[in-house]
């Protein structure tokens, strides 16, 4: 379970940190500067999956990408999401100072718990983030059984 | 390597108050003939939650994302809704009155021109 790059309240340690990065400056300069932990993780995309009575959501972090450049697929109990993060900075006349956005292509299965409903598996993108959802069979949907009372 | 005061720089020195604890949104920064581009990555803010605001010259960049959902089981967490928060020093050539942002699928980009003054200009030389 990946829960990194939240940068914690450093109040105390702002002081710290800002005559650190007076030193750093003066020996290095400011352009080589640490910058601060960057939310990406270690895998590509960043993805939450939570689980209701009838359905499977999975959502990931895609920040970028157009539906045009994303591929849902749905095989048995796993979700597929495939891409490319294209590179949007000019290739000539520029000059990079900062290049932090990864580009390139990507594919993250995740493995369901149980059967899914994959002709009726929905996705949808906004603001950056392809939140999928994927209905249970209904053979896999929780049915109450009815106790009764022995004789 | 251009002069290290040309370009823009990541300050802890903002007349704006950072949040208690935030993203840092990863960033492109580059520069055209025109001027200055940033692409910053804040998945899950919406335009009503951006804020980008220059003061004494620091840029800074904030998103605040809306609720986050919470129904049913978390299977896996990944990712968290957070405030994304980033300030950088801005050169002097810039004019910051004419910053054009815009916002697409959890992606700023903003561009800044150069200052007129700055920018090349052929001298008509007039023969006498």
């Amino acid at each position: 379970m990946a829960m990194k790059a939240w940068v914690p309240a450093a109040r105390p340690f702002a002081e710290l940190q800002r005559e650190m990065n007076r030193v750093f400056d003066s020996v290095f300069g400011r352009h080589f500067r640490p910058v601060g932990r960057l939310r990406s993780g270690y895998v590509y995309p960043p993805t939450n999956v939570r689980e209701t009575d009838d359905a499977y959501t999975v959502a990931c972090e895609v920040p970028g990408l157009e539906m045009a450049d994303l591929e849902v697929y749905v095989t048995g109990d796993q979700l597929t999401v495939s891409g490319t993060r294209t590179n949007t900075i000019p290739e000539e006349g520029v000059t990079l100072h900062r290049h932090e956005r990864d580009t390139g292509r990507f594919s993250r299965a995740v493995t369901l718990p149980g059967p899914l409903d994959s002709a009726r598996t929905e996705a949808t993108l906004a603001e950056g983030v392809l939140t999928v959802r994927i209905p249970k069979t209904e053979e896999a949907k929780p049915k109450r059984v009815e106790v009764h009372l022995g004789d | 390597m251009a002069d290290p005061i040309d370009v823009p720089v990541e300050t802890n020195h903002n007349p704006l108050q950072p949040p208690e604890s935030y993203f840092v949104p990863a960033t492109d920064v580059y520069e055209t003939a025109d001027g200055l581009t940033l692409v910053a990555e804040m998945p899950g803010i919406k335009p009503d939650g951006l804020a980008v605001t220059v003061e004494e010259n620091i840029l800074v960049i904030r998103g605040a994302p809306g609720p986050e959902v919470s129904d049913g089981e978390v299977l896996l967490k990944e990712f968290t809704a957070g405030e994304f928060y980033r300030a950088f020093q801005l050169p002097a050539d810039y004019d910051t009155e004419r910053i054009d942002a815009g916002l697409r699928q959890g992606v700023l980009t903003l561009t800044l021109p150069k200052s007129e003054r700055l920018k090349p200009r052929r001298i008509e030389v007039k023969v006498e």
